[in-house]
């Protein structure tokens, strides 16, 4: 899982291209969104994007994706258990 | 679909309503639509008044527009907003007397945003290709 967690947050820097940004720098559990690493709704659009992308896991429903996109850590375990699907 | 029609379906007004006609439709796949230009038109006035010519910007306002009739329901009374410009391309300029056709189609969507990719061309020359991130404010979904 922490691997997966480390290829996530990796996606997230290189897709939103949060330039000099590493892995480490970001918390598993601080959100995602607003406060913690202050993404807006068109990044949550660009990690659509990058998930689908990357892992080959499709956001079809919004409501699952917003409660997905809470924090890396809710975020991981989204990607890990529809990869698996 | 022309006229009052295309009124029913977008907010903007004159001097900024910039389609004429919609020929195609599909919501959720397809638009093409037109707008002439004439020399009537408010900005040709100032751009410029030696050679009257369609401010680029103008061409992006075009697809945005047309992107309005990819939506099922009508846009009247709503809060759409551009949100993001990407891939802009001009190729060509548009004149006075000049028919544009405006190409648009769904590139992805989410959280009340969707993006979409358009032309506009003229006589088979394409002048211009964008996509544009339209946001609807009013979405509950929406993360920000």
């Amino acid at each position: 899982m922490s691997e997966l967690k480390t290829e996530v947050k990796t996606m997230i820097i290189e897709r939103l291209k949060l330039e000099g940004m590493t892995p480490d720098q970001i918390d598993d559990t601080a959100p995602l969104f607003g406060e913690g690493l202050g993404l807006d709704s068109i990044d949550a659009l660009e990690l659509v994007l990058g998930i689908e992308q990357h892992f080959g896991v499709k956001i079809e429903d919004e409501a699952a994706g917003l409660q997905a996109f809470k924090n890396v850590e809710s975020l991981t375990a989204f990607i890990a258990e529809h990869r698996a699907a | 679909m022309n006229g009052e029609a295309v009124k029913d379906q977008l907010p903007h007004r004159y001097p900024f309503l910039l389609v004429d006609r919609v020929l195609e439709r599909e919501p959720g796949v397809r638009v093409v639509a037109e707008k002439l230009l004439t020399i009537n038109e408010p900005y040709f006035q100032g751009h410029f008044p030696d050679k009257a010519l369609l401010p680029g910007v103008l061409m992006l306002e075009m697809l945005a527009q047309a992107g309005g009739f990819l939506e099922p329901g009508p846009l009247r009374g709503k809060a759409i907003f551009l949100a993001q410009v990407l891939d802009a391309r001009f190729k060509g300029a548009a004149f006075p007397g000049d028919k544009l056709r405006l190409e648009v189609s769904p590139d992805a969507g989410f959280g009340g945003l969707m993006r979409i990719k358009g032309s506009v061309s003229c006589d088979g020359r394409v002048l211009c290709t964008a996509k544009l991130l339209l946001k609807n404010v009013a979405s509950p979904t929406d993360p920000a």
